[in-house]
């Protein structure tokens, strides 16, 4: 039930973007509360038509689909029909090239989401609870937080060549600013009363990372998380444009120069595959992390 | 008795955008060791603003500050704050613990105390339960069971009971009375109610509307231990009672008029008069 559009995301990243630059030498309280009105997971209540309801739109949309093809209504060519589609995902799970692609994108997806996140984890907290550092960072940060990561690819290609860390380095970047400035964002959003409580009952700069600053930013740092991976799903296609010999990315490139539709939709598929279960996994993770909060 | 907290011209403004505002102006002050203080005044007056200093939360414009600090194993002072500041992602446990293991006691001494806090506030089963699962009375309960916890050599409490009701209220006055009675802390407590001030303190002193100066001083001569039921009816209690009233109302009507349209606070004259009330309640 995760429905976490990456598109929707998208936008709202970008929304963060426009105003984590627009308040420049402002707070970044008002950010924190625009990422908390980010379409949040909401657990359906469960209900048998619920349930039902959720299974006859996807259904639906797939017979008419299948319907309309053979009628001429939709261009096979570019929309090959379900059964065609799944005939495909059928030969290239048996001959091991689709566990191979999606085997080597998540790879770059984890070690890239992982090398962007933690730093920005760091760098996130020392920004949200010392000022000078704040200060000294928050120029670079909004600075570079907008280019457009995309953007960047080219620069990284020609300093890193086609290799495996020109993709990872994108996705980390892409992931790194994701989580910084919502890290930084929830410390900042955290009442101040729990800085003096801590200063007062004599907490030590680790305790004020550990006890106060991380946990307490937590919501926030798991929404970070969430944007940055739909910011790696997005980048992992872009970075396996080039340069690449497999991977889902590559899988959808290299469908299209010769014309694999039905390829390309079995790439689809598994992208979205993928999304949905970072989006559980992150969301069954963050249960377990902040049982404190009344979901 | 040795010099605790001494105080002398202590002042501090507050710059806002647009004014300079004093919140506390000239006071001069000396608590003892082991000396129980109750500060009260009407709201605005500078009490929060005068703790904050003490805890070194806040540095003062003018003025001089001296607190001995004589046993180096305890932390200085620890403080119950009036805004709600139990940490919400912290259970009652991790909460009640929280100094200690800043201080890195040891873990079966920390335990021991949390558990021995836990049962005086009675929150036992409540041991594992975070905040948002608590009444706001259980939180504040917490938040004294913190301090005390902590074993500081002056307790700062700003109006700790305040939002409870009036039975958590009693139980804990009456806790912290012989918690205090054994172990004879340095303890500044600030109220709004004389009632509670007479309870608890040896000394309560009056501080005049904003900016908050020293009004008075006043001993508090009733006999140790204190039962709150007998103290109400006892005679002394009622006269010290109406002479701070007397004392406190000119500056609470002082205060009313300052505030003119702009700032309305009921929360000093609701409490007294449920305070009247309990006392004609009990003398009935
Ligand atoms: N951080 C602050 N900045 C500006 N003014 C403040 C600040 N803290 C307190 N004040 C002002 O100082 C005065 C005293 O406040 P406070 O100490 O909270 O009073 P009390 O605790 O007696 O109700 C008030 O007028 C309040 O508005
Ligand atoms: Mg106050």
């Amino acid at each position: 039930m995760a429905e976490k559009e990456p598109a929707v995301t998208q936008a709202s990243g970008e929304d963060l973007a426009a105003r984590a630059v627009a308040d420049g030498a402002g707070d970044y309280g008002d950010l924190a509360r625009t990422s908390d009105r980010m379409p949040r997971k909401r657990r359906d209540s469960g209900t048998r038509w619920g349930g039902l309801l959720g299974f006859l739109s996807p259904a639906v949309v797939l017979i008419l689909w299948e319907i309309a093809v053979p009628l001429g209504l939709v261009d096979g060519r570019f929309f090959p029909p379900p059964h065609a589609i799944a005939g495909t995902f059928w030969k290239l799970t048996l001959d091991g090239t689709l566990f191979s692609d999606v085997w080597v994108s998540l790879v770059r997806i984890v070690l890239g989401f992982l090398a962007g996140a933690i730093p920005g984890l760091i760098v996130g907290l020392s920004m949200g609870l010392f000022r000078p550092v704040r200060w000294l960072l928050r120029p670079v940060v909004s600075a570079t937080y907008p280019i457009p990561k995309l953007a960047l690819m080219p620069l990284i290609i020609l300093i890193f060549g086609f290799g495996e860390t020109q993709k990872v380095i994108t996705i980390a970047l892409g992931t790194f600013f994701m989580v910084l400035i919502n890290t930084m964002a929830g410390v900042l959003n955290l009442d101040k009363i729990y800085l003096d409580v801590a200063k007062n009952y004599g907490a030590n700069r680790r305790d004020f990372y550990t006890r106060i600053a991380l946990p307490g930013a937590m919501p926030l740092i798991f929404t970070g998380l969430e944007l940055g991976m739909g910011m790696a799903l997005l980048l992992i296609v872009a970075a396996e444009m080039t340069g690449a010999v497999s991977g889902i990315g590559y899988r959808i490139w290299a469908a299209q120069a010769v014309f694999k539709t039905k390829e390309m939709f079995v790439a689809f598929i598994m992208i979205s595959l993928l999304g949905y279960l970072f989006a559980e996994g992150l969301s069954s993770l963050q249960r377990r992390v902040i049982p404190w909060k009344q979901l | 008795m040795a010099e605790k907290i001494v105080i002398k011209g202590l002042t501090k403004e507050f710059v806002t955008k647009d004014r300079i505002v004093t919140a506390v102006k000239d006071v001069d002050l000396t608590i003892n060791e082991g000396e129980f203080v109750c500060i009260v005044g009407p709201s605005g007056c500078g009490k929060t603003t005068l703790l904050r200093i003490l805890a070194d939360l806040e540095t003062e414009t003018r003025g001089e500050i001296r607190i001995t600090h004589s046993d180096p194993s305890k932390p200085l002072n620890s403080m119950v704050f009036q805004e709600q500041s139990i940490f919400p992602w912290m259970n009652v446990r991790k909460n009640i613990g929280f100094g200690l293991r800043c201080r890195r006691v040891g873990k079966k001494i920390i335990d021991q105390t949390v558990d021995q806090y836990i049962q005086m506030i009675g929150l036992q089963k409540f041991a594992d339960a975070y905040p948002y699962q608590l009444s706001g009375g259980m939180k504040q309960r917490v938040s004294v069971a913190r301090a005390f916890a902590n074993d500081p050599e002056i307790l700062l409490m700003d109006e700790p009971f305040a939002a409870l009701d009036e039975q958590n209220k009693i139980m804990l006055q009456e806790e912290l009375l012989k918690i205090w009675e054994a172990e004879r802390k340095t303890v500044v407590f600030i109220t709004h109610s004389i009632d509670e001030a007479l309870i608890l303190a040896d000394r309560v002193i009056i501080m005049t509307s904003h900016p908050g100066t020293f009004k008075m001083s006043v001993d508090v001569d009733l006999p140790r231990p204190r039962r709150i039921a007998e103290l109400r009816s006892d005679p002394h209690f009622n006269r010290l009672f109406t002479e701070l009233w007397g004392v406190l109302r000119e500056e609470v009507y002082k205060a009313k008029a300052s505030e003119g349209l702009t700032v309305s606070d009921d929360e000093f004259h609701d409490d007294h008069s449920r305070t009247l009330a309990d006392e004609s309640r009990l003398v009935l």
